[in-house]
């Protein structure tokens, strides 16, 4: 049991540094889709 | 009079001057300087447009943003793969993933579980160890919430939407895809860490081929003589390793939409995405099934990290005999029932 409980945590820890990092490296659509003469 | 007609006759002829370069402007302004169909050209003709859609070609115009790939008015490709991803795929993904549960369901009421014949014996042999145990849940819960996110993709249009309401069900279906991409990396980094960890014990042998002639044991009440890994258990880990890599690789084309191929590589990402993940799934579904139902004693192994010695005898003969002749019997059979290998 405590071996499954430190697997879902190191899952979720990867997770979130992964979704930062991907936060990071993309714009959103409203932003990459749209000119710079754009005010959002 | 004279000046009447005299207007009348310019105003005709204006016209027909108009008319003349009207029929004689060139085909060409139609056109962009790729050879698509221009569609925002003042005189497409819809003859023009069909052509190009039956030759296979696209019908492009101009746009002012930075996408230019949004200037793309109709790609007939486009039509093929949203019939795949709404019907083939749906059909392919319902006959897989149910008609897995439909086999597993009957086997379970014809064959039963697989009982431990001879009966525990009260001594323990390890089977996992606890790093081994932590790649397996690791990759196992990414995958399970991995897998019901997926199938939302393809399934919860028509299924959840129905049942949940629009706005429940887009709420939901945002943080399912969230989930989806977040957690395809710790399950890339646990595929990995499985295909280094246990790559030596599911290299196919002589045993494998012997194993599957007498059914493996699951299929009567023959026990097949078995290393660390019987060919069923190898069959799982080739899918792991090389369904697991198929789509990481298919779903990151995806989660970076257009870095490294264009849009028909995306839908050839997408199709080979869905179809190896729902074959995925309906394998996963008999995994999880031999491993805690189908089998007495299975699930120890991964839950607790330690299983009987008779279960050991009666599924992996071999591995025991190497293990004991490793270890010595003493040494590997000195655990008792209650201590799990944490």
């Amino acid at each position: 049991m405590k071996t499954f409980l430190l697997a879902c945590v190191a899952a979720v820890v990867i997770a979130t540094v992964a979704g930062f990092a991907l936060n990071a490296v993309q714009k959103p659509a409203e932003q990459a889709y749209s000119t710079t003469g754009v005010r959002l | 009079m004279a000046r009447c007609l005299a207007r009348a006759r310019f105003i005709i002829g204006a016209w027909v001057v108009l008319l003349a370069l009207a029929i004689a402007l060139p085909a060409s302004a139609q056109r962009n300087p790729d050879g698509s169909v221009n569609p925002t050209a003042s005189a497409v003709k819809e003859q023009q447009l069909l052509d190009a859609l039956q030759s296979g070609g696209s019908i492009s115009g101009r746009v002012s943003i930075p996408d230019q790939k949004s200037a793309n008015l109709i790609h007939p490709a486009g039509r093929d793969w949203r019939q795949f991803h709404e019907v083939t795929l749906r059909w392919i993904g319902a006959i897989a993933v149910l008609g897995m549960l439909i086999i597993l369901v009957a086997f379970y009421l014809i064959r039963g579980q697989v009982k431990l014949e001879s009966g525990y014996s009260g001594r323990r042999i390890v089977r996992f160890n606890a790093f081994e145990r932590f790649v397996h849940w690791m990759t196992a819960t990414c995958f399970i919430i991995l897998a019901l996110s997926g199938l939302n993709i393809t399934f919860g249009k028509p299924l959840l939407m129905p049942l949940l309401g629009e706005g429940a069900f887009a709420a939901w279906a945002q943080w399912a895809k969230y989930a989806h991409n977040y957690l395809s990396f710790p399950f890339a980094i646990g595929v990995f860490c499985v295909l280094l960890m246990w790559i030596g014990g599911n290299i196919p042998n002589k045993v494998d081929v012997e194993w599957l002639k007498r059914g493996g044991g699951i299929v009567g009440h023959d026990h097949p003589p078995a290393y660390r890994f019987n060919a069923g258990q190898k069959m799982i880990y080739w899918i792991v390793v090389i369904g697991g890599t198929a789509v990481a690789i298919s779903g990151y084309l995806l989660m970076f939409p257009f870095y490294a191929t264009g849009i028909e590589g995306m839908q050839l990402a997408q199709t080979v995405h869905a179809i190896i993940a729902v074959l995925f799934v309906a394998a996963m579904l008999g995994h999880i099934y031999i491993g805690t139902i189908g089998m007495e004693g299975a699930f120890e192994a991964m839950g607790e990290g330690t299983v009987d010695v008779n279960w050991a005898k009666e599924h992996h003969a071999l591995w025991l005999e190497q293990e004991m002749a490793r270890t010595g019997p003493n040494e590997s059979q000195r655990q008792p029932m209650a201590t799990p290998a944490e």
